[in-house]
């Protein structure tokens, strides 16, 4: 077993590396011109340069705290319309239009607006977070509680069980891994949500360090954001991945 | 006679207008094991239910110790076809949800659950989850729960039938065993005409269209039984007249759906 998940994380480290080197020969020598292309060597540099001259900390600052509160508010807000989608019809016709519409609307392109509205400060990049996050936690939230299973409802009620214990020992701890899920969804959007709406206007923010290299033909600049992006990416799922095996670990196994 | 722990009387129940359930009159004495038994459809489930409180009767009534029941109520305990377990609690935390949503909770209570987790066979296993345990271990914590209220009544609704033939007769001793320690009051529905008779005191005979109570057979086999009494001549004589009691209703029902 143990050998197993070695021989894996070797496979998948040889492939990171062969990829890496890829890149850094395909930029050297067959691009060969550092306005289109910087090798990962020279990414690599520029990263470091940026942090030890504090630009990349406070770039990285500025997005993870636009990231946060929209998050946050999005995921209490999301959390709550689902269950209250799922627990009410009125409330669930009455809103089943707007959330469809802007779970499938690619809502980024209100960037420009909440921009109008808000600022280039951080306000603009919370506001259009909360808005391309909150309604994917919904639907799933909602999607949670209406798959509470039947059965352990009947159980319950034959144990004379009330609605409010059903609610809060059942379909609770039932809606608990499609939250997560949203949460994970809601994660990748969101990062996006913050990096769209910083390259259309902001002082500070990973968006945009990648906005201003480009307009200097900075590659290395670039990349070095974009990449710190990724990283970031993964870091945030594994943790949500971690807060899943924590949370719900009658799933795994 | 002493007083009937449980009497139907001219309980009827009707899906629209289809009626599932003619005039039932039953009565269980106390610590009694009573078999349902009868083909798919004549209602031997359904009448559990409106036992259980689970359903409402179109007609009649049903009293324990006197009393009219009709809502689900820590009195009786059921045990359903499926386990029903929730997969994000440890089998003792399973077997504590009845006193749990009583709010009868207590270190005495726990103590007895754990008592009981052991009765049925499951010591060791309080803080596995359900996904750990096969089927019939999930049945154990199943038949724990329900009785972990200390019901007056246990319904139990096929709770064997989802499991495999030789599990099935293991748990069908095992089930005697755990009933001589306590001698509760049981009603026991199962499609199985040898489960049903080697369980019970008396078995109750459905037939279908409308559900009615064929015949009610009071079954002499001493008691502790051991499976080795599915093998006698008495036990043979038994199923003979209760498979021609449903023979009819079963070969239309296999035909016909």
């Amino acid at each position: 077993m143990s050998a197993l998940i070695t021989s894996r994380r070797l496979i998948q480290l040889l492939s990171i590396a062969g990829g890496l080197l890829l890149w850094e020969g395909f930029s050297r020598f067959v691009v060969a011109n550092g306005l289109f292309l910087a090798p990962p060597s020279q990414v690599l540099r520029e990263i470091v340069r940026l942090a030890i001259s504090g630009r990349l900390g406070h770039d990285l600052a500025v997005s993870a705290l636009e990231f946060a509160v929209g998050f946050g508010i999005a995921s209490v807000l999301g959390i709550v319309l689902g269950f209250l989608m799922a627990s009410n019809e009125a409330a669930k016709e009455a809103s089943e239009p707007w959330v469809q519409a802007f779970n499938a609307t690619p809502t980024v392109a209100l960037a420009p607006l909440f921009i109008l509205w808000a600022g280039v400060g951080i306000w603009s990049k919370v506001m259009m977070v909360v808005i391309v996050v909150i309604f994917t936690i919904s639907i799933n939230t909602e999607a949670g509680v209406r798959q509470t299973s039947p059965r352990l409802i009947e159980t319950f009620r034959s144990f004379g069980a009330t609605r409010a214990q059903i609610f809060l020992k059942l379909s609770l701890p039932s809606a608990l891994p499609m939250i997560l899920a949203g949460l994970k969804l809601g994660t990748a959007r969101g990062l996006i949500g913050v990096v769209v709406a910083e390259l259309f206007g902001a002082r500070a923010g990973l968006g945009n360090l990648i906005s201003e290299s480009a307009a200097n033909f900075d590659m290395a600049g670039l990349f070095s954001g974009v990449l710190v992006l990724a990283a970031t990416g993964i870091m945030l799922t594994a943790v949500l991945r971690w807060l899943e095996l924590r949370l719900v670990p009658w799933q795994g196994d | 006679m002493p007083q009937a722990k449980l009497l139907a009387s001219k309980v009827s129940k009707r899906f629209g207008a289809r009626l599932v359930l003619d005039r039932i009159d039953l009565s269980v004495a106390d610590g009694q094991f009573t078999s349902f038994v009868g083909p798919s459809g004549c209602g031997k489930t359904t009448f559990l239910r409106i036992i259980g409180g689970l359903e409402h009767a179109s007609d009649g009534e049903i009293r324990i110790d006197g009393q009219v029941v009709d809502r689900p109520s820590s009195d009786r305990g059921f045990v359903f076809q499926t386990d029903n377990l929730l997969p994000w609690r440890t089998v003792l935390a399973n077997a504590r949800l009845g006193p749990e949503l009583s709010r009868t909770t207590s270190s005495d209570e726990r103590e007895r659950t754990l008592r009981l987790l052991k009765l049925v066979g499951l010591a060791g296993f309080e803080s596995h989850y359900p996904a750990q345990l096969s089927g019939g271990m999930r049945q154990r914590v199943n038949l724990a729960r329900a009785l972990a209220i200390d019901p007056k009544l246990l319904l139990m609704d096929e709770p064997f039938s989802a499991l495999d033939a030789q599990t099935r007769e293991i748990m069908q001793t095992e089930l005697l065993r755990i009933w001589e320690q306590g001698r509760k009051t049981v009603l026991f529905v199962t499609h199985q005409i040898d489960e049903a008779i080697f369980l019970a005191d008396q078995v109750v005979v459905f037939t279908r269209n409308p559900g009615r109570i064929k015949e009610i057979i009071n079954i002499e086999l001493p008691r502790p039984r051991a499976l080795a009494v599915k093998r006698t001549p008495t036990f043979a004589r038994y199923v003979d007249h209760i498979w021609s009691l449903i023979e009819h209703d079963v070969r239309e029902t296999a035909l016909t759906t």
